[in-house]
């Protein structure tokens, strides 16, 4: 059987492929390019779902790894760009998507050994559903992101009556963007309230009390708050456009650093990630 | 004498519009009136005649540029001295260089414009009907065509709208994209608008409606767009079912103003909506612009962005040039081997004579009429002939690169082969 140094190796050369091959096309809008890169991501995709099928970090000496979780996020991330590409025939969210699942392959090789073990005081049987329910929460926040983000630009310079440069006008219409991001978003919110709520169950089967000042804790509320303005507002009140576009990227940035900055740095229930 | 290629011309550029038309060879082209007879030293021809220019296309022996602008004076009843002065003359690969050119619409008013492409095509159809095309001008002509397909897919020469009403439907694509499910509501009458109406129409918009403060006028337009007319009283009640809207109205207020779009937004569930301005004074108040969801072009926006597309042609046109003078290289290549085609031919055909009267002379001698034998004798006795062949075919092809020594190289290999009096 393959090694998963050498599965990740594999998949870290196609989603390598993929991010050349789909900002070359970008850039010098050329098709083909750019329909090779749409391939290559689908085939790290398709590769990536036969590592985690055939259960290639079960052979990890130490269990589920630090490397694991980046690339199982990097694997809901491509899930979401392909749906897109899929349900509303446009590649742009996968293309981005591409060289940012790369950058999390690339990280998780060094850390492949790097083993994540839950303490014992925290084994649950909820693991799986809160872990399960934030990445896929997060996938498809990735692809509202990256939707919004170039909304925010091309509205912008349509708005403000500025020249569409170069490979500017290949992207698609405003429209579509906004209802990428309004799909995403709102298949997101429900999947990240599963993971909180999860979550906040499993502290109180472990700590007696739900809401316990943990920062990761407290992070992921203020999150979940913001989210659910969000949600709201796009289901109910009918947002569209720029106003939404901007909450996405709040959303999405607060989601990042609360990975990045709280789980690596700060005092937390969560710091056992950290290997 | 070896065949060149020669191109006798005036355009926008040379001549005036009524120069043009008096000159104009539209309606010489047919078979029966065809102002340039493939006679004499003219072996090829074909005539281009648009708005823009008259062009003359022949291959011929010598110089035929002279006779090339007779037939052109004659077919227009005036005198090569009435033609000259506004004429330009291109000759060899220069006259391929203008060719590509113009098939890619590098030469164009309009730089970029695809018409010239279809003219061009049919042009050639005429020509190759009337069968006064050959060898050089077929090539010419089709290579012309994959140029100017290369241009267009590999430059922006010939993308974004260089006219007011094209450019509105461009913006309106980069707002909805797929405009199939979108209505369009035209408020008053006005050429600019009713084009970019007739654009959007083209692109597949769902439906037109058309208000006028003359409703007989407003039913004769959506007739023309197989639309429906409003009443220009009830505008308010309209504007939350439809996506783009376009006024040309000349009323000396604003007819839509900030407030009333924001009430529309709202019944619209924040939709967006692309206003597209034509009139002067203008019809829609310009805060309106700065409603979310709502994006606003009035007439100078919309030059100003047909300037910067101009300027972005322009820019590619550079780009597109290059490419122009990669296929002009590698037309001249193709051009230098038809030198070497007949002493190649003669060749080929001298070796497999000689190998076919070698092999009966061998069956002969061996008395023998055994059919794998002989399968066994002309294989090897070709072999034989291709690989001695080899090399000179080889000196013959790599003359071409080195034009100045073609004729000698060509010359040795017809002396040493005696492939001039060998029969």
């Amino acid at each position: 059987m393959i090694s998963p140094e050498a599965a990740t190796t594999l998949n870290l050369a196609l989603l390598g492929a993929a991010s050349l091959s789909g900002v070359a096309g970008i850039s010098a809008r050329r098709t083909f390019l750019r329909n090779l890169g749409v391939r290559l991501a689908v085939l790290a995709f398709a590769g990536q779902t036969l590592m985690l099928l055939l259960g290639f970090h079960k052979t990890l000496p130490n269990g589920l790894s630090l490397g694991a979780y980046s690339q199982l996020l990097a694997w809901f991330v491509l899930l979401g760009g392909i749906v897109v590409w899929r349900r509303l025939r446009q590649p742009t969210p996968l293309l981005f998507a591409s060289p940012l699942c790369f950058i999390l392959f690339a990280v998780s090789l060094p850390c492949l050994d790097t083993a994540v073990t839950l303490p014992a005081s925290l084994q649950s049987s909820f693991y799986a559903l809160h872990v399960g329910a934030l990445f896929s929460s997060l996938g498809l926040l990735t692809i509202a992101f990256f939707a919004g983000l170039l909304f925010l630009h091309l509205e912008g310079r349509i708005k403000s009556k500025r020249r569409m440069p170069g490979f500017w006008q290949d992207m698609p219409a405003i429209s579509l963007l906004d209802k990428i991001n309004a799909l995403t978003v709102l298949a997101s919110f429900p999947l990240y309230t599963l993971g909180v709520i999860s979550g906040l169950i499993w502290a109180r089967n472990v700590f007696g009390a739900s809401v316990t000042g943990d920062p990761k804790e407290v992070m992921s509320i203020a999150i979940w708050l913001i989210f659910g303005v969000l949600f709201h507002n796009r289901l109910v009140k009918n947002w569209k456009g720029r106003k939404p576009a901007r909450w996405t990227v709040l959303v999405f940035s607060l989601c990042l650093f609360s990975i990045v900055v709280i789980n690596t740095i700060m005092n937390t229930y969560h710091a056992f990630v950290r290997g | 004498m070896e065949s060149d290629i020669y191109l006798v011309g005036l355009n926008h550029r040379t001549a005036g519009v009524d120069v043009r038309e008096r000159f104009a060879l539209a309606d010489c082209c047919d078979r029966e009136r065809w102002a340039l007879p493939c006679v004499g030293p003219i072996r090829e021809s074909l005539i281009l005649s648009t708005c823009n220019r008259v062009e003359l296309l022949a291959a011929g022996e010598g110089d035929i540029t002279g006779q090339m602008l007779r037939c052109w004076a004659s077919a227009r009843k005036a005198r090569m001295s009435e033609i000259q002065p506004y004429v330009y003359i291109h000759r060899s690969l220069e006259a391929v260089r203008h060719v590509f050119s113009v098939a890619s619409s590098l030469d164009s008013m309009v730089l970029g414009e695809p018409q010239i492409l279809g003219q061009m095509k049919a042009a050639y159809r005429k020509a190759a009907a009337c069968r006064t095309t050959g060898v050089i001008l077929n090539r010419l002509l089709h290579k012309s065509f994959s140029v100017a397909k290369r241009v267009r897919t590999e430059t922006a020469v010939a993308s974004n709208a260089v006219s007011v009403s094209y450019a509105a439907v461009e913006l309106a694509k980069r707002i909805f994209g797929d405009m199939r499910r979108h209505r369009v509501l035209l408020v008053g009458a006005g050429e600019m608008a009713e084009l970019a109406a007739t654009h959007l129409l083209q692109n597949g918009v769902d439906e037109i409606l058309v208000a006028n403060r003359t409703h007989a006028r407003g039913e004769d337009l959506a007739r023309q767009f197989r639309g429906r007319a409003v009443p220009f009283e009830r505008l308010a009640d309209f504007l939350p079912s439809v996506d783009i809207i376009i006024t040309s109205t000349g009323s000396p207020e604003p007819i839509i103003r900030a407030g009333d779009v924001r009430a529309v937004l709202r019944a619209r569930k924040n939709s967006p909506m692309f206003f597209i301005d034509i009139a002067v004074p203008r019809d829609i108040d310009p805060d309106v612009n700065s409603i979310d969801n709502v994006y606003l072009y009035d007439i100078d926006d919309l030059k100003e962005v047909v300037e910067e597309n101009i300027a972005g042609r322009r820019d590619e046109a550079g780009r597109a040039r290059k490419i122009v003078n990669e296929e002009v290289a590698a037309f001249a290549a193709w051009l230098a081997t038809l030198d070497v085609q007949p002493t190649l031919v003669a060749l080929v055909g001298r070796g497999e004579r000689l190998a076919g009267e070698e092999v009966a002379r061998t069956l002969k001698r061996l008395g023998s009429d055994d059919e794998k034998l002989r399968e066994a004798l002309e294989i090897m006795a070709d072999s034989l002939v291709r690989k001695l062949h080899h090399d000179p075919i080889m000196f013959l092809k790599h003359g071409c690169a080195h034009q100045e020594s073609n004729t000698s190289r060509i010359s040795a290999i017809r002396r040493i082969f005696n492939l001039d009096t060998d029969s």
